[in-house]
């Protein structure tokens, strides 16, 4: 499955992930072998059943979780023990979560002026000015001194996206974006995320929505049981599935 | 407002009114029984002292204000100490982990008296220090660790999300316990906080016991030398419980003006 790149390509792969293994405590194995790469500018959409390891594995890309072994490497820097690499990591990948963890004591614009002028060093002003354009991008450009409890889920989701997105990540990681909202909100976040991938924003997705897969993702991983049981471009995925299983899969979501 | 509201109103006034005549009955009975002599007008002078004209304060005010300075001192060093502590708890650090550990242990598990005492009789002469100070560090030490215990339930009482989101932004472990994960924190602690904050104006009293002029001090050495018994122990008690309640008013202010937490 692993491709083998050449000089050129190799400097487009922001995303390396080599034979990552994690256990949990139990009989359940989190990770099992799992490679993948990803190249600039790509969107992968990691698909498969509850529990099958896709959470754990996108965790893994940003060091909220650890691997027992496996290589990981963002942008060129490894993700090892050494603290400046994990924060450097972590500035150049934004995170969006299922369950959104906005700031609840902060208002939308401290949400996402905080990380832009601790970590960045911005000025407010400086702050300021990203975050209202940002806020205009997802359209809550009005929410800018609403409380996130006084937001609805999906306006929450878009909110956090444009905090991610503030600290101008090289990746963004879609940990299930959409599994908690409203069936009706889900669309507004999914325009929001159709319209990162337009602009050439590298993106790993867990999702569980086939058609946003299908029409923006360019290719698709499919796990089950913390291993990754077929990955290929998006076409190929949905209309050739090589593996028995994925059929099965599918034949199931689709 | 509804005619059985009213009704319900009226009902808990007669109720708190028929409460505290009977509480005055039963000291008036009391002090009956022991053929006990008010003498009421004889303690305002021992709040404030009249003389050429000008006011001064008795020696109940003096001693009020020695419990307030101490107790303010003492308020913060403990805040100081037991955020200090609250985070060697839950550093990655085994050292850390267990000094705080054993000072908590230690500290909780043997009287304050004895805590006021050891730092009076052993610690003081030792390097030098005068009594108020001595009293101070052990009150703070006794509340610091009491203190240390309410903030480290209310870091563990944030999600682990809002970690998640800190460190998926970032920020490291400090930036994110001062700016996000702390001030959710206190809003949720700040009641048991107040509570501790009351306890500690109480248990200051115990300081009289090395010499302190606080409060209590005062009013013993006026109960020794004039017998007010009653009227000097109500009065000193009605100090303590303007102290306690101001400071509760306070916090309730202050809880309300707080940002809001989910």
């Amino acid at each position: 499955m692993q491709t083998i790149l050449d000089a050129t390509s190799a400097d487009q792969v922001v995303i390396v992930a080599d034979h990552l293994r994690k256990n949990f405590p139990g009989p359940v194995v989190a990770l099992d072998d799992c490679s993948l790469q990803v190249r600039r500018g790509e969107v992968m959409v990691v698909i498969g059943p509850s529990g099958s390891g896709k959470s754990t594995l996108l965790r893994c890309l940003n060091g909220l979780e650890t691997v027992d072994s496996g290589r990981i490497v963002i942008d060129t820097v490894p993700l090892d023990d050494q603290e400046t690499h994990r924060l450097a990591i972590r500035r150049r990948v934004g995170m969006v979560f299922q369950s959104f963890n906005l700031f609840p004591h902060l208002t939308v614009e401290g949400n996402i002026n905080l990380a832009q002028r601790l970590v960045r060093g911005r000025s407010r002003t400086a702050a300021l000015a990203t975050t209202v354009s940002l806020l205009d991008k997802v359209g809550l450009a009005d929410a800018l001194h609403r409380y996130p409890d006084e937001l609805s889920g999906g306006q929450q989701q878009r909110v956090a996206i444009a905090r991610a997105l503030a600290m101008h990540p090289k990746v963004m990681l879609f940990d299930e974006a959409t599994s908690a909202l409203d069936p009706e909100m889900i669309g507004e976040v999914l325009d929001v995320m159709r319209t990162l991938a337009a602009e050439g924003m590298t993106m790993v997705v867990v999702t569980h929505e086939m058609g946003f897969a299908r029409e923006v993702g360019d290719r698709v991983v499919f796990m089950e049981q913390g291993r990754i049981v077929e990955q290929a471009a998006t076409d190929d995925f949905f209309q050739r599935p090589a593996k028995e299983r994925t059929r099965a899969f599918l034949g199931l979501v689709v | 407002m509804s005619t059985s509201r009213r009704v319900s109103i009226i009902r808990d006034l007669v109720l708190y009114v028929l409460t505290c005549i009977g509480l005055v009955w039963l000291v008036l009975r009391g002090a009956e029984q022991l053929g006990y002599q008010w003498h009421w007008r004889q303690v305002a002078h021992h709040l404030i002292v009249m003389g050429d004209g000008s006011l001064t304060a008795g020696p109940l005010i003096r001693g009020l204000l020695v419990t307030m300075e101490i107790t303010l001192v003492s308020l913060v060093l403990a805040g100081g100490i037991g955020l200090t502590v609250a985070l060697l708890r839950l550093s990655s650090s085994r050292l850390g982990r267990c000094a705080a550990r054993v000072y908590l242990e230690s500290i909780r598990n043997t009287p304050l008296l004895v805590q006021i005492f050891f730092f009076y009789f052993v610690v003081a002469p030792l390097f030098d220090i005068g009594r108020t100070t001595t009293a101070i560090l052990a009150l703070s030490l006794f509340e610091g660790a009491y203190v240390s215990e309410i903030i480290r339930a209310g870091i563990i009482s944030i999600g682990r999300g809002q970690w998640e989101a800190c460190y998926s932004l970032g920020l490291s472990r400090t930036q994110s316990y001062r700016a996000v994960i702390l001030p959710q924190a206190l809003r949720r602690i700040l009641p048991p906080l107040t509570s501790q904050a009351v306890s500690l104006i109480k248990d200051s009293a115990l300081v009289s016991t090395i010499a302190v002029y606080d409060v209590t001090m005062a009013g013993r050495t006026i109960v020794a030398d004039t017998f007010l018994v009653f009227e000097v122990w109500f009065v000193v008690a009605a100090l303590y419980l303007t102290l306690t309640l101001s400071l509760s008013a306070l916090a309730s202010r202050l809880e309300r003006r707080f940002p809001r937490v989910a």
